[in-house]
């Protein structure tokens, strides 16, 4: 499941959590770990000099420099390169989303770990994921593992997964992940299914009644997936959806959480990160990986 | 008869400065050096309190909370975090507190004086 690892790094503190959940499944589960960092963008095509993706100043990449950064990455990683055995860094310039599918591309990486943005934009004070994130976790074959809160970072391991769903037809491919994790890892999985009600006044008769009816078409559209996996549960319940699957990770405890890139887009070329997923990976109190292709599950 | 702590912390020196601290100041301690040891020693001798680390090798602090949790006989018992990450005040938010070491001693028996006497 994760024997290929591609940690895509700034080596800025605000992906010291996204390291330390690489480094730790590295060690963990025996993955391989690439910590990948793109320099920053060319000034021109094939130009040696580059705007620093960290510091925007305009610095001339050679031998000496990328061995300088690599040395910075090792000092900045020092305590997680410590025992982690299959480590290594790839150092590179260019468009960072367009180099970091590349690279996953090239590796046939199983799993894109990253932070959820830099950190340093208005945008990430406001609540939302960076363009990189976007980018990266729209096109990529692979799952995209992202921890955006420092906090999220702290479980150690995966034992408890929770599947957010809509029923979409993009969810599939998320539950596929989710519950091959759940199985590889020996987790408990808990489906889960929010009733939108944010903005609407309904009837609680009918609530309890869409409650049923999605209860209902989990059991029907998940569990004769499952085979012989027992160690699950279901949970449904009203909401607005993304303030849910926050609570229930935090109150469950729970150290993943699994969900489809996007839903409504049909076309995966058109598709942006769902608002639901985007919440969720902002606030989170655990790990958020989102499934965009079926490729890699 | 004197309050039990659970002290469970990786490091060595921590775990012997805490179980002298918390000796002298009239508890009896035990220790675990991560969670999954620690969970057998709550288990063992059910504890009044547990100071509990965050980052340890093999099981963590979060999972070891969530296993405690899950257990009906020691799902009351109070942690408190003790941790050299920064944020961890997140990590387990049920915890009657969070402390970031270096940490201040006295702080800390007042803490444990106002929860368990």
């Amino acid at each position: 499941m994760f024997k290929k690892i591609l940690l895509a790094t700034t080596g800025s503190p605000a992906s010291f959590g996204a390291a330390r959940v690489a480094f730790d499944m590295a060690k963990r589960y025996g993955s391989e770990v690439t910590i990948f960092h793109v320099l920053g963008v060319p000034t021109k095509a094939f130009s040696q000099v580059v705007n620093d993706v960290r510091t925007g100043e305009e610095v001339e990449v050679d031998a000496e420099y990328i061995s300088w950064v690599e040395e910075e990455l090792k000092t900045t990683y020092a305590k997680q390169f410590a025992g982690a055995e299959n480590a290594k860094i790839v150092i590179t310039t260019g468009a960072p989303h367009r180099e970091i599918l590349r690279e996953a591309r090239n590796q046939d990486s199983d799993l894109i770990v990253m932070g959820a943005s830099s950190g340093d934009n208005v945008k990430y004070h406001r609540g939302y994921p960076g363009s990189t994130l976007q980018k990266v976790a729209k096109a990529a074959r692979c799952p995209v593992l992202t921890v955006h809160r420092e906090s999220a970072s702290y479980w150690g391991g995966f034992s408890s997964i929770l599947f957010g769903t809509d029923f979409s037809k993009q969810a599939a491919s998320a539950f596929k992940f989710a519950l091959n994790t759940a199985r590889e890892l020996d987790c408990v999985l808990t489906i889960f299914h929010a009733l939108d009600i944010s903005g609407k006044v309904l009837d609680q008769t009918q609530i309890e009644e869409n409650l049923i009816v999605a209860r209902k078409r989990i059991r029907e559209t998940y569990v004769p997936l499952m085979g012989d996996f027992k160690n699950f549960d279901i949970e449904v319940w009203e909401g607005a959806p993304y303030v849910e699957i926050v609570k229930l990770a935090r109150e469950k405890q729970v150290d993943l959480i699994v969900m489809a890139h996007h839903t409504r887009e049909l076309d995966a070329e058109k598709a942006k990160i769902g608002s639901t997923v985007e919440q969720v990976i902002v606030r989170a109190n655990c790990p958020v990986v989102s499934v965009s292709k079926p490729d890699k599950v | 008869m004197s309050k039990k702590i659970l002290i469970v912390d990786d490091d060595q020196e921590i775990r012997s400065y805490l179980s002298e601290l918390f000796g002298d100041n009239g508890y009896e301690t035990v220790t675990a050096e991560d969670g999954k040891v620690a969970i057998e020693v709550a288990e063992k001798e059910t504890p009044d309190l547990i100071t509990l680390d965050l980052e340890m090798p093999n099981e963590w602090g979060p999972r070891f909370y969530r296993k405690l949790t899950l257990n009906d006989d020691l799902k009351r018992i109070p942690v408190i975090v003790i941790s050299g990450l920064n944020a961890n005040q997140y990590a387990i938010p049920k915890a009657v507190a969070t402390l970031t070491k270096p940490f201040d001693a006295d702080q800390l028996i007042a803490i444990i004086k106002e929860t368990i006497g």
